[in-house]
């Protein structure tokens, strides 16, 4: 909402400066801004008259004007085709800084000295127009400067209105706002027409068939109207609030909206038929074509007005093409309504079209402001385009509207907003706000709200009403704040972020992907869920709720790739969605943490060797995960999926706590052009969290030295490292502490079909030192156990 | 070779090979390892000289504790002239960096988020998640947005099903926990929350919000004022200007926006603040009572207030990222800054 302070002046006083007014309406709750004015850029040019004109002797498209300032006379050189002898226009004399940048110089265009410009308006930074040389209006004082002459149209500012505050939607109300601070009245324009002897009930007569949608209609009809331009001043009030100018009869309904907040129609009378207005629900179907010259189709949600054969207007949103005011318009129909809002919306979300009267309906127009606006109106007709008003107001008020009764309670305001306010201050905010006191007491003050306000219903209403107009801001602040010790329970949340953490710390970087995704993604991975779908998706690469994270991340790596960054340990937390008509919101949400490793895993370094990404580093990151977690019994098993080239799953007790593995070649390059190897990760947080033992024990340290004893076999390609250890783990005996695992050898010079594995041992007792030949006595058991079950050579 | 021969020869290699140590750690560790480290040369006579015939003992004992004696004088020179001169050793490179940990990092969104609900931790406020998925029971209708209220607008939604939609805001949390447990209530409620908006470099579909939630008996809006600044202190630093100034959301009452001085500028005007001096951080205010009844909870007996904000705001005005796009996008070079 756009309102100026030339207008604003016409309604209340106003004292403070443009950027007082800024501050206290925000402080009010209607944050402000002012709209710079692009006058306030223009260097000095001044209003000058064009004396005379005369053809330029060497150029036929350019002229020589004699332009005066009043006190000077001066032959300007200028190629527009609109100049014309005793306009007012801005001359910039030799000298000028333009808004552009450019200072005037003296200068001679084809031999005829040039001693100033004669600017057109995006010479001057006021718009984007160059159609010749910008006119002034013939009253503008010759030889003042052209700042001051347009800023003296006022300050306009830009309301940013919360939706409950239709009633700052125009002058009026915004004007009111600023009585709560300087206690001036608020002017309202009397109305000064006088009717004509015909009666209006010969011209119309209204029906509401839809009392619901429409609660309240009145008419007037104006005879013998001449349609035509608006008066000057009208123009430039609709251009200070950034509107057109159309003609006199629109304009002046454009005016009384913007100055009342009232929105009003108007019909070309010839084109209403049967003397009869009809306010009736559309048909499912019905089609009409409306003033923007859209056909549109509507159903039974819409508001119609009709006349006795055909509808002529959306109600509330906008009228039909069929009787707008034309320029031979004589008689006009002047409708002046209350409809409901819930209604309005509907109708203007069905047909995705908000209006000025719209936005202001839907909020909650004054249905006591009906029969003010319609007067208004006819009273600035009669003025603008003269006619005659016919005698009376029709006025169908079918089903009244009434402001509720509210008590505000004085310990309740204390209570809610932390300080005490004077009762009689309370009261006089009231009355200035409109409201009407029925009763009051020590304990409380009883009102009625203001038609005007839709949003004053309650006592919390009128408590929010007091604080906004003493000032949040001086509120102050209470002393203490409230602690009680069942307060600050983290939940989930801190060992939620203590895996964030060490995930990070193992060098990886966090990202977030989008949700929202494409059914492709939802198809990724190893089980295969419903997906949820998004019913008004953004665009169907948005249209489903991510079914796992890992396509997230193959996506973030591709864009990474693209842009050559090939080295990249990425992480994400997210949940995914499944589909599930049990629950209560049909879907099932699972917390995950995902992983993603390409290329190398260090950055270069004079002194390592760096490590590139493989299986095994995730291995490592899960194995770690359950140790900080007290996760005592992951168990690890390889499976096969199309989607990768080696997977495995991390189990705790039967239940998935996360896969891994290498995405399969043919997929990265099929589906993503991505050559590089890609290692993904992901796992269950609400599994690992239902697993977390955080009862960790102290373990005392041993005192007695340990043995150690390496020892290296030869085995089939296919004996797992797990089913050593587990050998030598049942053949150790109770020294022995420790099982190693650290060398793996796997090349020509060992037979092809044979590997070596290496492992560490220890051996200790707690009671006493260890004896060489003891541990000697169980590496001879376990090395034949090695040879007998798994045909083990020694190395 | 016998014994007494080999420390004549090993006593040779020591001379020689003394007056080749360089002035350097590695060079004198090396040889100080090769004679009389453990498994040095004198460490290995010393060995040999127990199965000696006892006659030859006496001799070559004494030759044996002169070697070893000359070599260890040699090392504690070495070593001396080493600490002399180590600040001068020219060959040594103290330039070549440092071994780097790239020990990766939290998302810049995560960081602000922690940091928020970290300081209202102090302040005694729990943390409460919910579901992405929402009914509109919880999102909408319990937050006071009646049907076909045009505060829905503020909200561009995206529906699931004609009651089920992804979540607009974290105050379905708060819905959610007031129905489960019975003031007094201290929560937070972060997560990430859903608008269908276009994407460009000012919005994201996709975005987070940290809420909080306090209802007790005699909850006052001078104590959200006092809550507010004390965060706003905390999170932006002590000198940072705050303001309330009147706003509108259904589900509060009176509402507020909060304000704080623009930290770039201090408040003088820049482009960050749009020349206002003033960012908008975050809106708050009394949790309206239809609130607490669609909850079940005595509207005269409690009263409460609500405060939320959006890190991801928070984050592109505290390191001046100028395209939230950015957060979205993994870019490793991006990530690595924070
Ligand atoms: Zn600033």
């Amino acid at each position: 909402m756009i309102v100026n302070t030339k207008w604003l002046k016409q309604y209340t006083e106003i004292p403070f400066s443009p950027e007082e007014l800024e501050e206290k309406l925000t402080f009010l709750g209607l944050e402000a801004t002012i709209i710079k004015n692009p006058a306030d850029k223009i260097g000095d040019v001044i209003i000058s008259e064009i004396k005379e004109i005369t053809p330029h002797p060497n150029a036929d498209r350019l002229r020589i004007c004699r332009v005066s300032t009043g006190t000077d006379e001066m032959d300007v050189v200028c190629g527009a085709p609109n100049v014309k002898v005793g306009q007012k226009v801005p001359l910039a004399k030799v000298g000028t800084t333009l808004p552009g940048g450019i200072t005037l110089k003296p200068i001679k265009i084809r031999g005829v000295e040039s001693r100033g410009m004669l600017c057109a308006e995006d010479e001057l930074g006021l718009s984007d127009n160059h159609e010749g040389i910008m006119v002034l209006d013939e009253n503008a004082p010759v030889g003042t400067e052209l700042r001051d002459y347009l800023s003296a149209n006022g300050v306009s500012f830009d309301i940013d209105l919360t939706s409950n505050r239709p009633d700052c939607a125009s002058h009026i109300g915004v004007a009111r706002d600023i009585t709560l601070l300087t206690g001036k009245d608020l002017r309202i324009p009397e109305i000064e027409f006088t009717e004509s002897d015909e009666p209006v009930r010969n011209y119309v007569d209204v029906e509401i068939v839809n009392t619901t949608g429409c609660p309240r209609y009145a008419a007037r009809v104006i005879c013998g109207v001449k349609v035509g331009p608006s008066p000057e001043w009208l123009v430039k009030f609709l251009t200070s609030v950034g509107l057109r100018s159309i003609n006199n009869v629109v304009d002046a309904a454009n005016f009384v909206l913007l100055e009342t907040g009232h929105p009003l129609h108007t019909f070309d009378y010839r084109m209403i038929d049967g003397k009869k207005i009809v306010v009736r629900s559309a048909f499912d179907g019905e089609e009409v074509e409306t003033l923007d010259g859209v056909r549109r189709e509507l159903t039974k949600d819409v508001l119609l007005i009709c006349d006795a054969k055909k509808p002529v207007a959306i109600a509330g949103i906008m009228g039909l093409a069929n009787s707008e005011i034309k320029d031979d318009t004589t008689d006009i129909l002047i409708e002046s309504a209350y409809f409901d809002p819930a209604t309005i919306r509907k109708g203007s979300k069905y047909l995705g079209l908000q209006t000025d009267a719209s936005y202001r309906f839907e909020r909650g127009a004054d249905p006591e402001a009906v029969i003010y606006a319609i007067n208004r109106l006819s009273d600035l007709v009669v003025r603008l385009a003269g006619g005659s008003v016919c005698q009376g107001v029709i006025d169908r008020y079918p089903r009244k509207i009434v402001q509720p009764e509210i008590t505000v309670r004085f310990k309740r305001v204390n209570s809610i907003l932390g300080i005490a306010f004077e009762p009689n201050w309370v009261a006089e905010k009231f009355i200035r706000l409109g409201c009407v006191i029925t009763n009051r007491d020590d304990e409380s003050i009883t009102i009625i709200a203001p038609s005007w306000r839709p949003d004053l219903e309650r006592e919390i209403d009128m408590i929010e009403e007091i604080v906004r107009i003493y000032g949040m801001h001086i509120v102050p602040n209470a002393k203490s704040m409230g602690i009680h010790p069942d307060f600050g329970a983290a939940g989930d949340y801190e060992l939620i972020e203590k895996l964030r953490t060490r995930i990070a710390n193992y060098g990886l970087y966090e990202v977030y992907n989008n949700s929202l995704v494409n059914k492709e993604f939802t198809e990724f991975g190893i089980q295969n869920f419903v997906p949820v779908k998004v019913k008004n998706p953004l665009s169907q690469d948005m249209a489903y709720l991510r079914t796992t994270l890992i396509p997230g991340l193959l996506q973030t790596a591709k864009r990474n790739l693209n842009r050559q960054n090939t080295d990249l340990p990425l992480f994400e937390f997210g949940f995914v969605q499944h589909y599930n008509p049990e629950s209560e919101t049909h879907a099932q949400e699972f917390q995950k943490f995902a992983i993603l490793l390409s290329g190398y895993i260090e950055d270069k370094y004079w002194g390592y060797e760096r490590r590139k990404a493989d299986l095994f580093i995730l291995k490592g990151i899960i194995q770690d995960i359950a140790t900080q977690f007290g996760v005592r019994e992951v168990s690890y098993k390889s499976e096969q999926h199309p989607h990768f080239d080696r997977l495995i799953m991390a189990d705790i007790n039967e239940t998935q706590l996360a896969y891994f593995g290498q995405v399969s070649q043919n997929y990265l390059l099929k589906k993503w052009s991505i050559e590089n190897p890609v290692f993904v990760l992901e796992g269950d947080i609400s599994n690992l969290l239902q697993n977390t033992k955080t009862d960790k024990q102290y373990k005392e340290l041993p005192v007695f030295p340990g043995i150690q004893r390496d020892i290296s076999i030869l085995v089939d390609l296919k004996v797992k490292v797990a089913d050593v250890e587990k050998l030598v783990c049942n053949k150790g005996g109770v020294y022995l502490r420790e099982v190693k695992f650290y060398d793996l050898y796997q090349r020509k010079n060992i037979d092809k079909r044979k590997k070596s594995l290496t492992f560490n041992l220890v051996f200790q007792a707690a009671d006493r030192t260890l004896q060489d030949a003891e541990v000697d006595d169980i590496m001879v058991t376990i090395h034949k156990i090695l040879e007998d079950e798994l045909g083990a050579r020694l190395r | 070779m016998n014994l007494p021969e080999r420390v004549k020869e090993v006593q040779n290699w020591l001379k020689a090979d003394l007056a080749k140590v360089n002035n350097t750690f590695n060079s004198v560790e090396e040889f100080r390892l090769k004679y009389v480290g453990k498994k040095g040369l004198i460490p290995a006579l010393f060995r040999d000289f127990g199965s000696l015939d006892a006659d030859l003992k006496r001799e070559v004992g004494r030759n044996l504790n002169i070697l070893k004696k000359e070599a260890e004088e040699a090392v504690g020179q070495l070593r001396e002239r080493l600490m002399a001169n180590s600040s001068q050793d020219e060959e040594f490179d103290y330039t070549l960096p440092g071994m780097p940990f790239n020990r990766g990092n939290l998302h810049p969104v995560t960081k602000t988020m922690n940091r928020i609900c970290d300081i209202f931790r102090e302040m005694g406020f729990g943390i409460e998640f919910g579901p992405e998925i929402e009914t509109d029971f919880n999102n909408f209708q319990a937050l006071n947005f009646p049907d076909n209220h045009p505060a829905r607008d503020m909200q561009d939604t995206f529906f699931i099903e004609d009651d089920i939609l992804l979540r607009t805001h974290t105050s379905p949390i708060q819905i959610r926990t007031m129905l489960k447990k019975k003031p007094p209530i201290r929560i937070l409620a972060p997560g990430r929350v859903f608008r269908n908006e276009a994407i460009n470099s000012r919005s994201y579909c996709v975005f987070h919000q940290v809420e909080g939630l306090y209802v007790d008996e005699n909850v006052s809006f001078a104590e959200l004022k006092m809550t507010i600044e004390v965060f706003t202190k905390k999170f932006f630093g002590k000198d940072v200007q705050i303001r309330f100034r009147p706003s509108y959301f259904p589900f509060t009452e009176p509402s507020a926006e909060v304000d704080v001085s623009c930290f770039i500028c201090g408040g003088k005007g820049c482009r960050l603040c749009k020349h206002a001096g003033w960012l908008e951080i975050m809106g708050c205010g009394m949790v309206d009572p239809n609130v607490l009844e669609a909850c079940g909870i005595d509207s005269e007996r409690y009263t409460g207030y609500a405060f939320g904000m959006g890190p991801d705001r928070i984050t592109l005005l505290k390191y001046g990222i100028n395209d939230i796009r950015l957060l979205f996008e993994g870019d490793v070079r991006f990530l690595k800054q924070f």
